[in-house]
């Protein structure tokens, strides 16, 4: 059937044709087809390939090729219903085996039969005339894949040596090709599960060529990288995507091309990861990103093929971390001064550049208008610009959008992509639109300074030629900056305020000096516990009663705070006021008595002591009436530093009906100390060391070395020694000695 | 050193045959003085019980410390409620001396 060539020739041709074959292909099936087919008709009337698995188990793998194309067909069939047996006799299995070549040249019916896979085998083998078979092993990489056969059928000249060599020769090079298209295969496999494996990733990975080129995306880089699909990237030209985006370092500088890791990589240098700003140039977007880069190498040559990217979104980290790093230091700027309009401009240079291009603080004044107390740009120009636009333009309180409609709804605004429209009709002429144009504003953010109870002013913050957007977290994070700056200048606010009230109230509360008795000497002291502005709770007094005569007062009203500074100088005048019209120590202490249960809001407790005092002049001792209601009994401290408690104790006033106080006589001589002194003084300290009434006579012990101003300092010294400087309640003195 | 005002005034609310015990330690103050009046409010004791202020235990009292137990005194009157007080450690019943308040504070009966 087949036209002997000259072996010679064939065997040069079909070794060329077969180079050819085996690199157009490295698809399995193709390429065994492939094989097969070239041997037909010029070496073979019937070719087949048969493949075995790694282990050298069974063999599944089968090409026919055959002029006879129903022959081929067949024979698939046949192979596929009795695979061959890899253990058996039959001349694949036995060269697969063996990895040598078999040589068949006369196969006999009984031949055939002894090796057939079955009757169905022997028959079809007998009725399609087989005749003559070579068997070449296919070995590549010193391992055994199969084995190419080659047969003729019906008449035709046995195969010789020099066939069995033209085929060995043909499938040492087919095995080759079909072991490359195998490993093709097996890395497609791999291939496609790490590719699948990448793609689902949710970190977005790039694979660059050297020329810059993305040869694999992802799906999250695709998105990453604003692209609609990961094809778009990779058919992108080198370095247009970057242009995509303004790439900035932590500092805020550009970073270019070239100093991008991936880059570096091909310099032949090791990136360290790197932190990159990205901003979206087409939406202003912001991002956090670290880049780490790291290199496929060609392990013959030691050159870096490919560049590994991958970027990690730590946008959300990164805002975290920024904004509370920023509200530490607002913080810090907001308690560094009391002064509002100082801490408000300290909290405009604060927030730019750091969230902002610019930034101005708008408050409504008392007069109910809308006054700008701070501003501050990145360009000092637009700085003069925006004072020019809030000299000619202030918004007005009831304008209807900006910062007065903010302030009256207390409610922030986003205006993420300023809109040039809503610019020119937001602007009432010509002038206003080019300042407005001028300023530049891509973005903007409204946030009202929120105090407790109200709205104070609002805080803008805007970005312009930073080529940034604001977003939700911006929004988040200025109207949480807008709201501590707010509680800081409504606490300054009321700081002043209370400190104001404070002074007013402690006018009312102690004498502003105490009056000029001749041969007596006369001091007093006062020590509030707590912040200064915490009014209320003791009084003292020195009136005149009469001639020659002269009334001390101290008391303690229970409590702290505007309420109990009412009382005080509720208790302290109706004192003054009963002791004009001439009133006993008794009949004072009942008018203040009912005084305070006349209160409209309800009783309050006050104790007092009443010294009434009289002085014949110099030299002369002083008859004194201690009347006692609630309160410790004064002091008379002689010469020798003795102290002796003087009075009789008397009901507190305000809540016990009806008081019991007495009126008791003493008398107090020349170089004598009276000392009276409120509850505040034996009660400093905590229990374990308290002053005490002890401490406080052996204290007294000292008075007589001592001017009276100075035994009073060393009084309030011990106390506040006692207390560790914090005093729980006040303290009141009044001392008075005879020259 | 701060402190909670619960570590300042423990309140422990006791209930005996015919009275209902107050036991009071630590300090009454201005900080901790409104914690007696809720506890005797959550303690619902009906108008029959006697109420007794036990401040043996109790070291420091000041003049709001004073106003809550008087408050006390007068809501008990109000509800024809029998209320005493035992006598103060030595700060306390100098205190409750030197105002007249213990003169006028029942002392309970054994």
């Amino acid at each position: 059937m087949t036209e002997k060539a000259p072996p010679r020739d064939i065997a040069v041709e079909l070794l060329v044709e077969a180079g050819a074959v085996m690199a157009s292909s490295l698809d399995l099936a193709t390429t065994m087809q492939q094989v097969a087919q070239l041997t037909v008709p010029r070496l073979a009337d019937l070719c087949t390939i048969d493949l075995c698995d790694d282990a050298g188990g069974a063999i599944r793998e089968v090409a026919v090729a055959s002029g006879d194309v129903g022959l081929a067909h067949d024979l698939e069939a046949l192979r596929r219903r009795h695979p061959l047996d890899p253990n058996g006799e039959h001349p694949v299995a036995r060269v697969i085996a063996s990895g040598e070549p078999m040589l068949l040249a006369e196969m006999s019916d009984m031949l055939m039969r002894s090796f057939a896979q079955g009757s169905e085998h022997a028959r079809f083998m007998i009725e399609h005339r087989y005749r003559s078979a070579a068997v070449a092993p296919l070995v590549a990489r010193g391992r055994t894949l199969g084995a190419l056969s080659v047969l003729r059928l019906g008449d035709c000249e046995p195969y010789c040596g020099e066939d069995l060599g033209l085929a060995c020769e043909l499938a040492r090079r087919a095995a080759l090709a079909i072991d490359n298209a195998r490993l093709y295969s097996e890395v497609r496999q791999v291939e496609q599960r790490l590719a699948a494996i990448l793609v689902n990733l949710a970190e977005a990975i790039t694979l660059m060529d050297a020329r810059g080129r993305m040869v694999f995306a992802n799906q999250a880089a695709a998105e990453l990288l604003q692209a609609s699909s990961p094809e778009e990237l990779m058919q992108a030209r080198p370095g247009s995507i970057m242009e995509r985006f303004l790439v900035l370092d932590e500092q805020g500088r550009e970073l270019a091309l070239d100093q991008m890791p991936g880059r570096r990589l091909f310099k032949g240098e090791r990136p360290q990861p790197l932190l990159v700003r990205n901003v979206v140039r087409a939406t202003g977007e912001e991002r956090w990103l670290i880049v780490r880069s790291s290199p496929v190498i060609d392990p013959e040559s030691g050159r870096v093929l490919f560049a590994v990217n991958v970027f990690e979104n730590i946008t959300e980290v990164k805002r975290a971390q920024l904004a509370e790093s920023f509200m530490a230091e607002a913080s810090r700027v907001l308690a560094s001064s009391m002064d509002y309009s100082e801490t408000l401009q300290g909290i405009a240079r604060l927030a730019v550049p750091q969230i902002a291009d610019g930034c101005a603080v708008d408050v409504v004044n008392e007069h109910g208008e809308i006054e700008r107390v701070a501003i501050h740009h990145r360009d000092p120009a637009m700085v003069a610009l925006a004072q020019r636009l809030d000299r000619g333009y202030r918004p007005a309180p009831q304008d209807p959008a900006g910062v007065p409609e903010v302030i009256r709804s207390g409610r922030p605004r986003l205006y993420a992509e300023v809109d040039p429209d809503a610019l020119a009709a937001y602007a009432t002429d010509n002038e206003h639109l080019e300042l407005l144009q001028g300023i530049g504003a891509r973005s903007v953010i409204i946030a009202p300074l929120a105090a407790p109870a109200r709205t104070l002013g609002a805080v803008t913050l805007i970005c312009s030629d930073s080529g940034r957007s604001f977003s939700h977290a911006d929004l988040a994070l200025a109207v949480r900056l807008a709201r501590r700056a707010g509680t800081a200048v409504e606490s300054a606010r009321l700081y002043t305020e209370r400190n104001r009230i404070a002074h007013v109230l402690g006018a009312a509360l102690l004498p502003e000096s105490l009056p000029e008795v001749p041969g007596v000497q006369i001091e007093a002291l006062y020590r509030a516990a707590g912040e200064l502005n915490d009014v209320g709770g003791d009084f003292y007094d020195v009136l005149p009663y009469g001639a020659d005569r002269w009334l001390l007062v101290i008391g303690d009203v229970c409590g702290k705070g505007p309420r109990a500074a009412g009382v005080t100088a509720l208790a302290r005048h109706t004192l003054r006021a009963a002791a004009m019209l001439g009133q006993t120590p008794t009949g004072m202490l009942g008018t203040l008595h009912r005084a305070l249960r006349s209160q409209p809001m309800g009783a309050d407790l006050c104790t007092a002591s009443l010294v009434t005092m009289c002085h014949a002049g110099t030299g002369q001792p002083a008859q004194l009436t201690v009347t006692l209601a609630g309160h410790p009994p004064p002091l008379v401290i002689d010469e020798s530093g003795q102290a002796t408690q003087v009075g009789r104790p008397g009901t507190l006033l305000g809540v016990i009906d009806p008081i019991d106080v007495a009126e008791v006589e003493t008398q107090l001589r020349p170089g004598q100390t009276l000392l009276l002194y409120t509850d505040g003084l034996p009660e400093a300290g905590r229990s374990d060391h308290r002053l005490g009434e002890r401490d406080l006579l052996a204290l007294c012990a000292q008075a007589p070395g001592l001017d009276l101003a100075a035994m009073l300092a060393r009084i309030e010294q011990t106390a506040l020694r006692h207390a560790q400087g914090k005093l729980r309640d006040d303290i009141a003195l009044l001392a008075v000695r005879l020259c | 050193m701060v402190m909670g005002v619960e570590d300042q005034l423990g309140i422990t609310v006791r209930r005996e045959a015919d009275r209902v015990v107050v036991d009071l330690d630590g300090e009454l103050d201005m900080a901790s003085a409104p914690l007696l009046q809720s506890a005797l409010d959550s303690a619902e004791v009906d108008p029959e019980t006697m109420v007794v202020l036990d401040l043996q235990s109790l070291q420091f009292i000041d003049s709001t410390g004073l106003r809550a137990i008087l408050s006390l005194r007068d809501q008990c009157r109000e509800r024809a409620q029998q209320f005493a007080v035992t006598r103060g450690s030595p700060q306390v019943q100098r205190l409750l001396d030197i105002t007249g308040v213990s003169e006028h504070l029942q002392t309970p009966t054994a």
